[in-house]
């Protein structure tokens, strides 16, 4: 018998509809963007999306789209292990679930069965919800703080579904909204065309070439990333840089002292709006069910500590990190503008 | 990988035992030749489900079997063409109104097409269904797919009529099989892709090996669990667990010999 080499169907091969999903414009929209695809009518995302015996990693190599119609809560408080930045009244959104991306430490693949992407096309509900909280906010002095790309990244969608625009636009119309895209795409200029706003973070994940390619696959390299971040901070946006999580290995500390030295190199100071560093963690129970389907990543097969029932790797190697950030980017940027999440 | 086939009559089963050159085993039941094996489960869901309990009650390596479902079914008049073989995407249970979806990432050249599984023989109405109808799938699915994930289950079927058959006995399933069998071989070969096995780190013999150290040295459960999550840590990271030989030689003589013995174990592990 022959042996298959790739054979495996292109991503977004086939759009799995809910019946209620069918009548929106953003159903339509996603549609026509992929004229080839199979369409495939379901009557209940969940049923689907959250199914037992799916191969999360298997289903990277064919990604499905799913539309749905989200039900509520449409809008969530922040978690401990989610970088509120400072603001008090911190939320995030799913306007999109899963990622175009494959991180191996993204705590994504331990949260759900499945690598297929879930787009709720009613995205007006999430924004009424967001008008809502809003006013309701528990700090009404304070902004609202909305990151929505918390379990994706939406900006690596927006050649196919303008998405992020969308809710650009809508915080453009809220005086009291503050949105943070966190994002590792090199997809700015689909946006380039926007003017700049005080509202809108943007937050670039950075990693040394070595961890680009051993542990974000499908991600733009580095040099990329790095030529969208110059391409915003020209065009006036606010720029957050996110080392996180920083991977520990032989020789790490080079790899990421070479990282720092570029990015002091390139990017120019005064425009960076704050720098955020962390290490690998991930809840317990998520790093267990990613641990049992057996990952190609070595990630999950080291030597962990468990705090709060978080995994984590040792206080040693969280001084560590900490010690060659602050070192390296004690003349680059004030210590109050640099936070640690380890 | 290893391929399952399903047939619900034998006359479907038989243009595949002859390309696959099958032999019957009479111990299982199964037709066999080295990879390919083939099970022929009786017609309508309920004749299925029982005769899929005998075959999970085989010790079949799911790990790396695909499941083939082959058979012919009515299709609709306006969408469908006598002869045709249609890989399904959708199989609805007409009975309880449950959905099952398969899991297609691997490119093929077939048609897809919905299929709905029906309790009675339908030939007199075809205007109610969408796509294709037969009798035994949404059970097959509904019985394997606790075995076998959704990616390698895999339905196709061939168009014998438009639903409008009063004599079944006047339909040549053999010979639609037949007419179809490059295409079947043809999904085959797409899927025989290694990539669609389970992930191991531990093979049976390795895991029998540490199960037997473990009862050796009396291990406490927690200590068994550990054990093996700590070997396959380290096979990850060095390749091989051959070295854990030399510390299971001696057998400890008390708990506190047994717990020093597996501390040094730990440690040997973690490096």
């Amino acid at each position: 018998m022959i042996q298959s080499e790739n054979t495996f169907l292109p991503d977004f091969s086939h759009i799995y509809v809910e019946s209620e999903a069918k009548k929106y414009n953003l159903t339509r929209e996603c549609i026509d963007r992929f004229p080839k695809a199979t369409i495939v009518e379901i009557l209940d995302y969940k049923s689907f999306f959250n199914r037992k015996n799916q191969d999360f990693q298997i289903q990277k190599y064919s990604i499905k789209l799913i539309l749905a119609v989200k039900k509520p809560p449409f809008i969530y408080k922040g978690t401990d292990i989610l970088q509120d930045g400072g603001f008090r009244n911190f939320y995030y959104n799913t306007p999109i679930l899963n990622c175009l991306y494959n991180c191996d430490y993204c705590f994504l693949q331990g949260m759900y069965s499945s690598a297929n992407m879930v787009v709720f096309v009613n995205q007006n509900d999430m924004k009424t919800a967001v008008e809502k909280e809003l006013s309701n906010r528990l700090y009404p002095n304070d902004p609202l703080m909305l990151s929505i790309s918390y379990n994706t990244d939406l900006m690596a969608f927006e050649n196919i579904l303008p998405i992020t625009r969308s809710w650009i636009n809508f915080a453009n119309t809220k005086s009291d909204l503050r949105i943070e895209v966190r994002t590792k795409s090199a997809l700015f200029n689909s946006l380039s065309d926007l003017s700049p706003s005080e509202k809108i973070i943007f937050s670039w994940t950075l990693s040394p070439e070595r961890v680009v390619t051993n542990n974000e696959y499908n991600t733009p390299p580095l040099e990329r990333r790095i030529s969208a971040i110059q391409l915003a901070i020209k065009k006036g946006w606010k720029v957050r840089l996110c080392f996180d999580p920083v991977i520990i290995y032989d020789n790490w500390e080079q790899d990421y002292g070479d990282l720092l030295n570029k990015i002091i190199f390139s990017i120019d100071r005064k425009n960076i709006y704050d720098i955020t560093v962390g290490v690998f963690r991930m809840g317990q129970e998520y790093f267990q069910r990613v641990r049992k389907s057996y990952p190609d990543s070595l990630e999950y097969y080291k030597n962990y500590v468990v705090e709060d029932k978080i995994m984590t790797v040792s206080q040693d190697e969280r001084d560590a990190v900490k010690t060659l950030f602050t070192n390296k980017l004690r003349d680059y940027i004030s210590e109050d503008k640099i936070y640690f999440w380890m | 990988m290893n391929f399952l086939f399903f047939t619900a009559l034998k006359v479907e089963a038989i243009p595949i035992i002859r390309r696959f050159n099958l032999k019957k085993d009479l111990k299982t039941q199964l037709f066999i030749y080295k990879n390919i094996s083939l099970f022929i489960t009786g017609i309508g869901k309920q004749k299925t489900k029982v005769r899929l309990k005998s075959i999970i009650d085989l010790k079949i390596n799911w790990d790396e079997t695909i499941l083939i479902n082959v058979g012919i079914a009515g299709g609709d008049i306006n969408k469908t063409k006598i002869g045709s073989i249609y890989f399904i995407n959708k199989i609805i249970d007409e009975e309880t109104g449950n959905i099952f979806l398969p899991d297609p990432l691997i490119k093929h050249n077939l048609e897809e097409i919905t299929l709905t599984t029906v309790l009675n023989s339908v030939s007199d109405d075809s205007s109610n269904y969408n796509g294709l109808v037969d009798m035994e799938a949404s059970a097959i699915f509904e019985s394997i797919s606790s075995y076998i994930p959704c990616h390698r289950l895999v339905f196709l079927k061939i168009v014998s009529d438009y639903m409008d058959i009063l004599d079944w006995k006047s339909i040549d399933a053999e010979s639609l099989i037949q007419e179809q069998i490059e295409n079947i071989y043809q999904v085959i070969n797409c899927y025989n892709n290694q990539n669609l096995s389970n992930r191991i780190i531990l093979n049976n013999l390795e895991i029998n090996l540490l199960k037997k150290y473990s009862e050796k040295f009396k291990l406490t459960k927690t200590q068994s669990l550990q054990l093996i999550s700590l070997s396959e840590n380290y096979k990850k990271n060095n390749g091989s667990i051959d070295g854990l030989e030399l510390y299971f030689k001696k057998i400890p003589k008390s708990k506190q010999e047994r717990n020093k013995g597996f501390d040094t174990i730990r440690k040997y592990l973690s490096t």
